[in-house]
C-alpha cells in the first residue's frame, strides 16, 4: 500500500471535534508522533483541518511526506441533526405510502406527551411518486415496472428542485431488478440527480428500515461527496500528494474518499465520531483489550461508552442518528448526559439532578466566564481542586474559581442547605455513580462482567472521573492512554479499510440449499472485489469474513453468527453455524432452544483490507533509578468528601517516564488531561507511555 | 437525615436496577415471542408495597399497590425472607386481567421488611374456553382461565411445587408458562438480592429514608402542578361501540373531574353498569388512565410512583364497567383504557386549555390462524397490533399513522409478514381526510388490504366502527374504522369492529383504523396548513373546500 511517494513517511489522523479539531502525525520509522488541536471551524469543517496541517507544514513538514491522510468528520451527523441535508425525492411501490407515515409503528420519546410529533419527513408525499411494480418474497416479479411512471416522476422531481432521489420497492432485496431499472431512467433523463437504490444501501430485509436508511443516505450523499471534493482539492493545494485518503465508518473501519464520492456509503459514517476512540482502545491497548475494555470518553455534553470484548469492540446492527433509523454496521456505544458541560440543578420534586441540558463549549461551564451562570461538573470538579484554573488546555484558557463557586452557591448550595465544596461533591457523585450504573447496565445486557475489565478514559474529563467509576464498579485497573485528548485522531490510525455487504432472504435453516447460500456469498464477494477495484485497491489483498443473521422462527429479531472456518457452505457448515448461533443466543440472552426451528434472515460479507497502524512505541528504560519527586509540579489541596481538604502532589504527565510510580492520593496533569489518582490507588507509566492505574486491593 | 445528594444516587440506582431486572427476565428463558410485546414489567416498592419507579409499561405501574396491600393483608405476620407470592386475580389483586401473572417478594434487611420486588407479565396460556385465556366473547371472569388469589409461591427460598403443579394442569402450554414463571420468579429474586446489598451499603434506614423522599416528591412535583390548576369540575363521555358480545348496545364511559383544596378528584360513578362482555375494568387500571393522563396534560415529563396518589382521589359506583364485580370478564381491558383516556382527557382539558386533545383511534388487533395452510416449518399463527392517530390538540395536529397513548407496539413489517405466511399485504396507504377536520386536524389512519394465500381463519378486535374518534371545540370526528371482508366481490361485507371469519384462498379483505379528531373549528385554520395538507394529499381538495372553506 505504499504504492505513492518513495520518500513519503508521516501518517496523518484528523478527528473534528465540535469544538477542537486534534491531529495526530506518526512517523511509523520512529514510532513518534507529534499532536496538533486547533479550533473547529463549524461552518466548514475542512478549513480547520487544514488549519491544524498548516501547523505541521510551519514545522518544517514537507507535505510530499505524508503518505496516508485518514479522517474522522461528523459533517453528516451534524446535517441530519441541523436538518441541512439535499432536497430528496422518493419513488415507493404504488399502494404503499403508509409505509414512511408509520415508520415502526410506536413513537419515541416520552410516552406520556401526546402531542407527538414524528420528525421532519426527508421526502414528504408531495414529492414522493407511487411507481406500479411490485415483487413477491421469492424475487418474482407479479406486476412489471410501469417505465411511464418513473419518468414522469423523474421530469416531476427534476422540475421540484430535487438533488437527490432515494428509491425503495418492496422486496428489492431479492430482486432489484426493478430499483435499477429506476435509476437508469433518472439517470438518463435527469443525470444530475443523485440516486440511492434501496438494494444498494441495505438489501435487508423490513420495509421501513430499509427505507429509512435508503432516505438518510440520499440526504446526506450530496453533503459528504461535496465535503470531501473540498477537503481533497485542499489537501492537493496544501501540496500533499497521497492517494491514499480515508474516511472513518461507524463500524470502525475507514473507507477511501473514493468510496466517499460516491454517495452510495455515506450512511456508514453517521456514527463514526465515537467509533475511532474505540477502535484506538481495541488497537492500542491491545494486550489489555483481549482481556476486556471499557472505554469511558468523556467529553463536554456527554460520555461515550464502549466495550471491547476478547480485543473486539462490540457491534450492532441496527441504531437511530437524530431520531432517523440507519441500519448499518456500527460499534456498540451508550451515551449518557455525563459531560464536563452537564448542568446541575434542583429539579421539581426537590431532587438534584445532573444533565441532561449542557452549558456546551458555548456559554460553557460558568467557570469559562463566558456568561455561563449554571453550574457545571467542570465547575464542581475546580471547586473541588480537582483541575488546575491555570492549566487548563495547557494553560491557553483560564478557569475562573470564583464564578464556579459562585453558580454553585446561588443553585445548589443555598437551595439545598449545603456548603460549596458538600454541592460540588454531590454533583460529582451522582455523575459517577450514573456513568457506573450505565456501564452496569450496558454490560448485563450484553451478558459481560465488567469487573474483570480495564476502563480505559479519554476525552477532557475522563480520567479526572474514572478512578470514582472503577470503584463504584469494582474494576482494579485504569489505563490512562499518553494522549487522552487527541486519543481518537489516534484512533484513525489503527483502522482497517472494511466495507460491510448483507443480502436478505429469509429461509427455514432447515430447508436451506447449501450451494444456494454459498451462491449468494459468492455474489456478495464479487461486489466487494469490484468496489475495491474501483476505489483503487484491487491489487491489495482482502479478507472476506462471512456471517449469518440467524433467529429462532417467529423472533422479531437475528442475531448475527460468523462463519469463520466453515469455507464453503455444506451441510455439516449449516450444522456449525446453527450451533454457533444456540451459543451465541445463551450469551446474550441466557439461554438456547436448540430444538426450536431456526431461520436464516439475512447474509452478510465483510470486507476488510489491513492497512499499516501505529504501533505502540516502546520507551527506553531510563538509565537510572526512576524518581517521582523529581517531576513533582507542586502541590494541591483536594476535596474528594465535601468536607476535609487534603494536600496533594500534583505531577506533570510529560515528565513521568518508564517505571515512574505513584501513589494516590495525587494528581497527574498534562496539557490535554488530568488524571486523579485517589487514595487507595497506584499509578504506574508502564513500558508505552500509558498510566496504568491499580487499586490496592488490600485497603478494600 | 438524608441528604439530597444520596436520594438521587439512590433514585438512579432503583431505576437501573429495574432496567436491569427487565432483562435479567429476558435472559431467564422468557417465551419467545411472547417476550416481543414487551408486556411486562418489573419493579421496586416500599415495605408498604408503593411503587418507587414507574415502569415503561406503564398501565402495570398502578397494579401492584393493590397486589402487595392484599399480600400484607394475608401474609404481614407470616412473611420472611425467601418468600415468593404470586397472584393472577383482577378482584383480589388488581391484576390487569388473568393472562397476567404477577410475582412479589419481600425484601429484608436483618429481621425488617424494608420493601418489595415485583414483576408482572402475560402468559401464554392459563386455561379458559379460549386457546391464549383471552375470549373476546367471554361472559364471566371462569370462562378466561384459573385464578389464582395471591399465594406463595416460594417459601423461605424453596419451592412450593404444590401450587407450580397446581398452575401448570391449568395451562394448554404448561412447558412455556413453566420457563415462564422460573424467569419471573428469578427476575423478582433478583431486584431482592440487589435491595439488599444496598440496604447494607447504604443502610437500611438511609434506603427507607431515600424511598419515602423519592415518594414525597413526586407527591410534591404532581401537587405543584396542580396548584396551577383552576379550581372547579368539568364532565365528560365517550362510548364504545360495544362488548363484542351484545353487538347492538353501546357502552358508555363517564368520568367527573373536581379539582379542589391542592387534589384532584375522579368520580366515575356515571359511567354504564358493567358489560357481559370482557371489556370491563378494575379500579387498578381506571387510575393507570387517570394518571396517565393527568401526567400527559399536567407535564409528561412528571415522574410517576405511588407517591403520586396522595393528591389524587378515585370515586367508582360498584358494578360499573370501571368499577366491575366479580365475576364480569375482563380480558380486552386495553380497548376499555384507551376509550376511557380519550374521555378523561376530555374533562381535563377544561383545567389546562392548552393541553387539550381531541380522540385518538385506539389500537386493535389482527389474527389469522392458517391451520394446516401454513408455511412448512413455519408458524401457522400471524399476529399483528395495528395502530390509528393521534386527535388534533391545542396548537397542535394530531400524529399519523402510528401507536397512541397507552399503547406503543411496532408494526409487523410487510417484508415479514410475506415471508412467513401464506398473504400478500396488496395496500398499505394512508386514507387522505381520514383525520377530523379543525384548526387543528386530527392525524390520518391507514388502510392495509390483504389476500388470502390459503384458508384461514381471520380474527379482527377493535373498536371506533359506530362511534368514531370525537373531535373538540367545534373539530369535526376522525373517520370510522372500517373491516371489510370479501372485498371486491358480490359478497362484499362491512363487518362491526370486532369479529370472526372464515375466508378461503383468493379471499381478499381490507382494515382501516380511525382517524384522530380534530380540534376547533375548521374554517379558523391557518390558510398555509390547508394548502400544505392539499398538497401532501393528506386532505383532498373537496375536503378543504367543504370543512376548511378553502377557496
Amino acid at each position: 500500500m505504499s504504492q505513492d511517494g518513495r520518500g513519503a513517511r508521516y501518517r496523518l489522523g484528523v478527528d473534528v471535534g465540535g469544538t477542537h479539531t486534534d491531529l495526530v502525525l506518526l512517523d511509523p520509522a520512529s514510532g513518534e508522533t507529534q499532536v496538533e488541536k486547533v479550533a473547529s471551524t463549524p461552518a466548514n469543517p475542512s478549513l480547520g483541518v487544514l488549519n491544524g496541517l498548516r501547523r505541521f507544514l510551519d514545522k518544517g513538514i514537507a507535505p510530499a511526506d505524508i503518505a496516508f491522510f485518514a479522517h474522522g468528520t461528523t459533517i453528516t451527523t451534524n446535517a441530519l441533526l441541523e436538518m441541512r441535508g439535499a432536497r430528496v425525492g422518493l419513488l415507493i411501490t404504488g399502494g404503499f405510502n403508509a409505509v414512511q407515515e408509520t415508520q415502526n409503528q410506536a413513537r419515541d420519546g416520552n410516552p406520556f406527551d401526546y402531542f407527538y410529533d414524528r420528525p421532519a419527513a426527508i421526502a414528504p408525499q408531495s414529492r414522493t411518486f407511487q411507481i406500479p411494480e411490485r415483487t413477491d418474497y421469492l424475487g418474482n416479479v407479479l406486476t412489471p415496472l410501469d417505465e411511464g411512471a418513473v419518468r414522469d416522476a423523474a421530469r416531476a422531481l427534476e422540475a421540484a428542485g430535487v438533488d437527490a432521489v432515494a428509491v425503495a420497492y418492496l422486496f428489492s432485496y431479492m430482486n432489484p431488478a426493478h430499483e435499477i431499472r429506476t435509476r437508469e431512467i433518472i439517470n438518463e433523463m435527469a443525470p444530475r440527480l443523485h440516486v440511492s437504490l434501496s438494494s444498494d444501501v441495505l438489501p435487508r430485509i423490513r420495509e421501513w428500515p430499509r427505507l429509512s436508511t435508503t432516505l438518510v443516505n440520499a440526504y446526506l450523499a450530496p453533503v459528504l461527496t461535496r465535503y470531501v471534493g473540498d477537503l481533497s482539492r485542499g489537501l492537493d493545494a496544501l501540496g500533499v500528494r497521497t492517494a491514499q485518503r480515508f474516511l472513518m465508518q461507524s463500524n470502525g473501519g475507514v473507507m477511501p474518499f473514493a468510496a466517499a464520492e460516491t454517495g452510495e456509503k455515506t450512511v456508514h459514517t453517521l456514527l463514526s465520531g465515537p467509533a475511532a476512540g474505540a477502535q484506538a482502545a481495541a488497537w492500542v491497548a491491545r494486550a489489555n483489550a483481549r482481556a476486556g475494555l471499557v472505554t469511558l470518553d468523556m467529553g463536554g455534553t456527554s460520555a461515550d461508552i464502549a466495550f471491547i470484548e476478547a480485543g473486539v469492540p462490540l457491534e450492532v446492527t441496527e441504531g437511530t442518528v437524530a431520531r432517523r433509523q440507519v441500519d448499518v454496521p456500527a460499534l456498540d456505544m451508550t451515551t449518557i448526559s455525563a459531560g464536563g458541560g452537564s448542568i446541575a440543578r434542583v429539579a421539581p420534586g426537590g431532587f438534584l439532578t445532573v444533565g441532561p441540558e449542557s452549558a456546551g463549549a458555548v456559554p460553557g461551564p460558568a467557570c469559562y466566564g463566558r456568561s455561563g451562570d449554571q453550574p457545571t461538573v467542570t465547575d464542581a470538579d475546580i471547586v473541588c481542586g480537582f483541575l488546575n484554573p491555570d492549566y487548563f488546555l495547557g494553560g491557553s484558557q483560564r478557569l475562573d474559581v470564583a464564578a464556579a463557586e459562585a453558580a454553585l452557591n446561588t443553585h445548589i448550595a443555598g437551595p439545598l442547605g449545603l456548603s460549596v465544596r458538600e454541592a460540588a461533591t454531590g454533583i460529582r457523585r451522582i455523575v459517577d455513580e450514573r456513568m457506573a450504573d450505565e456501564v452496569r447496565v450496558f454490560a448485563a445486557k450484553r451478558g459481560l462482567e465488567p469487573r474483570a475489565f480495564t476502563l480505559l478514559p479519554f476525552g477532557g474529563a475522563g480520567a479526572v472521573h474514572a478512578a470514582a467509576v472503577a470503584d463504584e464498579l469494582g474494576i482494579a485497573r485504569i489505563l490512562v492512554p499518553p494522549r487522552p485528548g487527541a486519543f481518537s485522531a489516534l484512533g484513525l490510525l489503527c483502522s482497517d479499510v472494511v466495507h460491510d455487504y448483507i443480502r436478505s432472504e429469509l429461509t427455514p435453516l432447515a430447508r436451506l440449499v447449501p450451494d444456494h447460500a454459498e451462491a449468494l456469498f459468492t455474489e456478495l464477494e464479487s461486489r466487494a472485489r469490484a468496489e475495491l477495484a474501483a476505489e483503487g485497491l484491487g491489487d491489495a489483498e482482502a479478507r472476506l469474513e462471512r456471517e449469518m443473521d440467524l433467529r429462532y422462527a417467529g423472533q422479531g429479531y437475528e442475531l448475527r453468527v460468523s462463519l469463520d472456518g466453515i469455507g464453503r457452505i455444506d451441510a455439516a457448515g449449516l450444522k456449525a453455524a446453527r450451533e454457533r448461533f444456540d451459543a451465541r443466543h445463551a450469551q446474550i440472552h441466557g439461554h438456547a432452544a436448540r430444538e426450536k426451528p431456526v431461520e436464516v434472515v439475512s447474509y452478510r460479507l465483510r470486507a476488510r483490507v489491513a492497512v499499516p497502524k501505529v504501533q505502540p512505541r516502546e520507551l527506553p528504560a531510563p538509565a537510572t533509578g526512576v524518581d517521582a519527586a523529581a517531576v513533582l509540579k507542586g502541590r494541591r489541596t483536594v476535596w474528594f468528601d465535601g468536607r476535609e481538604g487534603i494536600d496533594v502532589p500534583v505531577f506533570e504527565r510529560d515528565g513521568l517516564t518508564r517505571g515512574a510510580h505513584l501513589a494516590g492520593p495525587a494528581l497527574v496533569e498534562q496539557m490535554d488531561a488530568t488524571t486523579v489518582i485517589p487514595a487507595g490507588w497506584t499509578a504506574e507509566v508502564d513500558a508505552f507511555g500509558n498510566l496504568l492505574l491499580t487499586r490496592d486491593e488490600a485497603k478494600r | 437525615m438524608i441528604d439530597a445528594v444520596t436520594i438521587e444516587v439512590l433514585r438512579n440506582k432503583v431505576a437501573g436496577l429495574t432496567d436491569e431486572m427487565h432483562y435479567h427476565f429476558y435472559r431467564s428463558g422468557y417465551s419467545t415471542i411472547i417476550r416481543e410485546s414487551r408486556d411486562f414489567s418489573c419493579v421496586i416498592l416500599d415495605r408498604d408495597g408503593r411503587l418507587i419507579t414507574a415502569p415503561p409499561m406503564f398501565f402495570h405501574g398502578t397494579v401492584y399497590r393493590h397486589f402487595c396491600a392484599r399480600v400484607l393483608e394475608l401474609y404481614g405476620d407470616t412473611m420472611r425472607p425467601g418468600d415468593v407470592f404470586v397472584s393472577n386475580h383482577p378482584y383480589e389483586a388488581g391484576l390487569p386481567h388473568v393472562s397476567d401473572m404477577g410475582f412479589v417478594a419481600p425484601i429484608f434487611a436483618g429481621e425488617r421488611l424494608i420493601g418489595f420486588s415485583g414483576s408482572i407479565a402475560h402468559k401464554a396460556d392459563i386455561g379458559g374456553t379460549m386457546p391464549g385465556s383471552t375470549s373476546a366473547t367471554a361472559t364471566e371472569i371462569f370462562h378466561e382461565g384459573l385464578l389464582l388469589p395471591p399465594v406463595r409461591i416460594r417459601a423461605g427460598g424453596a419451592p412450593c411445587l404444590d401450587i407450580d403443579r397446581l398452575i401448570l394442569a391449568n395451562s394448554r402450554q404448561p412447558e412455556l408458562v413453566a420457563g415462564d414463571i422460573g424467569a419471573q420468579v428469578a427476575a423478582t429474586c433478583m431486584g431482592v438480592a440487589r435491595m439488599e446489598q444496598l440496604a447494607e451499603r447504604f443502610g437500611a434506614d438511609i434506603v427507607c429514608e431515600a424511598f419515602a423522599a423519592i415518594l414525597t416528591g413526586a407527591t410534591d412535583e404532581l401537587a405543584a402542578a396542580i396548584a396551577a390548576l383552576p379550581e372547579g369540575a368539568a364532565r365528560a363521555e365517550g362510548f364504545m361501540d360495544s362488548d363484542g358480545v351484545e353487538i347492538d348496545r353501546m357502552i358508555r364511559m363517564a368520568v367527573n373531574v373536581t379539582v379542589k383544596g391542592g387534589r384532584v378528584l375522579f368520580d366515575f360513578s356515571d359511567s354504564d353498569e358493567q358489560a357481559r362482555g370482557p371489556i370491563n375494568l378494575r379500579p387498578s387500571m381506571v387510575e393507570a388512565c387517570c394518571f396517565y393522563s393527568l401526567i400527559g396534560c399536567l407535564g409528561p415529563d412528571i415522574h410517576f410512583n405511588d407517591g403520586c396518589r396522595d393528591v389524587v382521589d378515585f370515586r367508582y359506583a360498584p358494578g360499573t364497567i370501571t368499577n366491575a364485580t366479580a365475576p364480569a370478564p375482563v380480558s380486552s381491558y386495553q380497548m376499555a383504557n384507551l376509550k376511557l383516556v380519550d374521555v378523561i382527557l376530555q374533562a381535563l382539558s377544561h383545567f389546562r386549555p392548552e393541553r387539550a386533545v381531541a380522540n385518538a383511534g385506539s389500537s386493535g388487533a389482527l389474527g389469522i390462524n392458517w391451520g394446516k395452510g401454513a408455511r412448512p416449518g413455519q408458524s401457522s399463527l400471524q399476529y399483528e397490533i395495528l395502530g390509528s392517530a393521534y386527535g388534533g390538540g391545542h396548537g397542535h395536529d394530531g400524529a399519523s399513522c402510528t401507536a397512541t397513548h397507552l399503547s406503543n407496539l411496532h408494526v409487523t413489517p410487510i417484508e415479514i409478514l410475506e415471508s412467513e405466511f401464506p398473504v400478500r399485504v396488496s395496500a398499505f396507504e394512508l386514507i387522505p381526510d381520514s383525520g377530523g377536520a379543525g384548526e387543528f386536524r386530527g392525524g390520518l389512519s391507514f388502510r392495509r388490504a390483504y389476500e388470502m394465500l390459503s384458508d384461514g381463519m381471520v380474527i379482527r378486535r377493535y373498536d371506533r366502527a359506530k362511534c368514531p374518534p370525537q373531535g373538540i371545540k367545534g373539530g369535526k370526528p376522525g373517520r370510522a374504522s372500517r373491516f371489510v371482508i370479501k372485498a371486491g366481490t358480490v359478497e362484499e361485507r362491512e363487518t362491526p369492529a370486532s369479529g370472526r371469519f372464515d375466508l378461503r384462498a383468493g379471499d381478499r379483505f381490507f382494515l382501516e383504523s380511525a382517524g384522530g379528531g380534530g380540534y376547533g373549528d375548521p374554517v379558523g385554520r391557518d390558510r398555509k396548513r390547508v394548502e400544505r395538507d392539499i398538497a401532501e394529499g393528506y386532505v383532498t381538495p373537496e375536503t378543504a373546500k367543504r370543512d376548511y372553506g378553502a377557496a
